[in-house]
């Protein structure tokens, strides 16, 4: 079983158990972290909105202030140096500069957390942009600054920088990558376990499938796939490979049976030469008693010669390479030549012959030779088994309207019939409806065969009914073109 | 008339030997392809019959070489292998017969016979055999002088046999040149045939012009 060898050596990631795994495990990485790096962006996002939006008030408190109540440093002061200093967490500071960017109010310990030249700097080259910069202590901080009219109108310009404290933000989005990746790895060990479990499940029934399939040869050809239990598209499979199952089981009875009969149907005519000649030889005999056993040995020589090329003409009708010399034949001119060969035979019977001519004249592309015999064949089983009295009529037409194209040929006889059991196996080679009367009759058992090869050669088709005691009606139906 | 036979299978040599020597022919035999090739180059003979499949050289090879030669000699095929492009093959090298295995032998001595141009059909307006008298043009047949009352298809056969008269037909033949059956299954319908038109020219009368030749076919001659 090399077959079987070089299926097991297969490397690992060609098996459809790795590729379903790997898919089922990249799909589901692909979910879980689209899923997680989406909600991350969305809170960075609002986190640092809710930043911009607190700076953006506190701005516009103390630029209010200024501008409404320029005198009010009490105001101011409670503003900038308690309000900030009252907080726990997201401490902001917030400095305000004269237009000589001299201190007015400090929120106090800002010098301690930041660095006030950088943080000067750094607003002078952006300015009116909130930014982020880091604080003496290694905190993060959101800085804007923006200028602010004192008084109304207007006596200077004072400039407000407010910094707020993000480091709690910052913690909270680090724990929150942390989290991200632990659940990818975790993700990321897990989800192959799962798709492989998933897919050996689904394989598992055409795994079981191969094994059974694996174990069928031409002795156990009997044995058949359990169908129940697979899932639906598995269980067609398996009807499938059933039914292809059933037809090998067939064709080897076929050819196993063929077989037989063959060596039957040569060892008769082998067998008399054989017995016959053996006999002649054990003792001297006449000339005319040897003239006797070769001529009987040159009948069965001949039987032979017709059997051989019976079976060669089925085989080669068989063979794809086979080809037809088709040309256009008037068919009730070849029924004619046919009744004609058949009249004798006929009137020797006692049985009337006849073609039955159509209303328009029939004409199709066909090898005219091949359709002769076929034909032949038919009258000449209807001569065999019509008793003295009846009839056989020969009648061709075209087709009715549904099948225009096909032309119809029909042998009839109101002979004795085939029994009803019989019929599916007349066309059947070495198939005799009567056994006892195989050998005496002279046919080789292949004349209804060859005729149906013929059909099926002209991609046509045979029919049979028949009647026990009425008759037989064989129907040839065969396209009218060749060209199809 | 020199025959030249090339075939390996010794049983068939001897008996295609025997049976055109019996015709009135000298037959050459060779066992294979080159010794044939070598002979038909030295001697002149009147036919060739070639088996195809030959040790040495096969049929098709011969038949090529011999032909390169200039030799004109007619050919007739013997092959145990029957397929139409086979047929093709042979025709298109040159070859002039083709008989497939197993034949009849009385086939085999009508075909060589017709190659060769032995008995020249007789294109005659009346044939007589002893008192037998067929009258082609006008289809009239009298027998001691007495008109018997023929088919067509009777006539037919009856002119066919007569044409050939001495010669054995076979019943693939006679089916063929009388109903046009191209098909050589179920000949004994031939015999039927016969039957009757024995039944009409020789039962009336003391001497039998029809003969049977067991499993070759029919001859119609004027045995004294």
């Amino acid at each position: 079983m090399s077959w079987n060898a070089s299926n097991s050596a297969a490397p690992w990631w060609r098996t459809l158990a790795f590729r379903l795994s790997a898919g089922y495990a990249l799909a589901g990485l692909c979910l879980v972290f689209l899923a997680t790096a989406s909600l991350y962006l969305v809170l960075r996002a609002e986190l640092e909105k809710s930043t911009d939006l607190f700076l953006a008030d506190k701005l516009h408190v103390v630029r209010t202030l200024l501008r409404e109540r320029p005198d009010d440093w009490d105001a101011l002061r409670e503003e900038i140096e308690l309000e900030s200093a009252a907080r726990r967490y997201e401490q902001f500071y917030i400095r305000l500069l004269d237009e000589h960017a001299r201190p007015l109010l400090t929120t106090p310990r800002m010098a301690e957390q930041l660095n006030l030249s950088l943080l000067a700097s750094q607003i002078e080259r952006r300015p009116d942009h909130p930014f982020s910069m880091k604080g003496t202590h290694g905190q993060t901080f959101w800085v804007t600054s923006a200028s602010a009219e004192v008084g109304s109108p207007s006596k200077r310009t004072d400039t407000v920088e407010i910094a707020i404290d993000v480091s709690q933000q910052e913690a909270l989005l680090a724990r929150y990558r942390r989290w991200f990746l632990a659940t990818l790895l975790g993700c990321f060990a897990i989800f192959p376990l799962i798709g492989y479990r998933v897919a050996r499940h689904g394989i598992r029934p055409v795994e079981e499938i191969a094994t059974t399939a694996q174990h069928i040869s031409s002795t156990n050809l009997h044995e058949r796939i359990l169908p129940e239990g697979y899932p639906f598209e598995l269980a067609s499979l398996a009807h499938t490979f059933n039914k292809m199952l059933d037809r090998l089981e067939e064709s080897f009875q076929r050819i196993s049976r063929f077989s037989a009969d063959i060596a039957h149907d040569l060892r008769t005519p082998v067998n008399n030469i054989r017995g016959e000649t053996e006999v002649a030889l054990v003792r001297e005999r006449t000339a005319d008693e040897y003239r006797d056993v070769l001529g009987s040995c040159l009948e069965e020589a001949v039987r032979l010669s017709d059997l051989i090329s019976d079976l060669l003409f089925l085989a080669r009708a068989e063979s794809p390479l086979s080809h037809l010399r088709r040309e256009r034949v008037n068919v009730a001119e070849l029924l004619d030549g046919v009744r004609d060969y058949y009249q004798a035979s006929a009137e020797d019977g006692g049985i009337s012959l006849s073609t039955a001519a159509g209303a328009e004249p029939v004409i199709a592309e066909m090898d005219r030779s091949l359709v002769q015999r076929a034909v032949g064949n038919l009258v000449s089983n209807a001569v065999t088994h019509t008793p003295s009295g009846g009839s056989i009529v020969l009648a061709t037409k075209l087709g009715t309207r549904a099948e225009a194209s096909t032309v119809h040929i029909e042998v009839s006889d109101t002979g004795e019939g085939i029994p009803p059991e019989a019929l599916p196996k007349v066309f059947d080679r070495f198939y005799r409806v009567d056994t006892s009367r195989s050998q005496a009759s002279g046919g080789t058992g292949l004349g209804l065969a060859i005729v149906q090869s013929i059909m099926l050669l002209h991609g046509g088709s045979v029919g049979i009914d028949s009647q026990v005691g009425q008759g037989t009606r064989v129907t040839l139906r065969m396209p009218v073109s060749g060209s199809r | 008339m020199r025959i030249l036979v090339i075939e390996d299978e010794s049983k068939t040599a001897k008996f295609l030997k025997k049976g055109l020597s019996e015709a009135g022919f000298v037959v050459d035999v060779a066992g294979d392809g080159l010794e044939g090739l070598y002979l038909a180059q030295e001697v002149d003979f009147e036919l060739l019959i070639l088996d195809v499949m030959l040790p040495g050289l096969d049929g098709w090879q011969v038949l090529t070489r011999l032909r390169q030669a200039g030799r004109r000699a007619p050919v007739l095929f013997l092959t145990a292998r029957d397929a139409v492009h086979e047929r093709v093959r042979g025709f298109e090298l040159g070859g002039d017969d083709y008989l497939v295995k197993p034949f009849a032998f009385s086939e085999l001595l009508a075909r060589v016979r017709s190659l060769l141009r032995r008995v020249p059909l007789r294109q005659l307006e009346t044939i007589r055999m002893a008192d037998l008298e067929i009258d082609l043009a006008r289809q009239r047949v009298t027998r001691a002088g007495q008109r018997l009352d023929l088919t067509a298809k009777q006539f037919l056969l009856l002119s066919l046999l007569a044409r050939r008269a001495g010669e054995v037909l076979s019943r693939t033949l006679i089916a063929e040149a009388v109903w046009d059956m191209n098909f050589d299954s179920d000949t004994n319908v031939v015999d039927v045939s016969v039957r009757r038109l024995r039944s009409k020219v020789d039962d009336p009368f003391p001497l039998k012009l029809i003969h049977t030749v067991r499993g070759a076919g029919y001859v119609l001659e004027c045995e004294q």
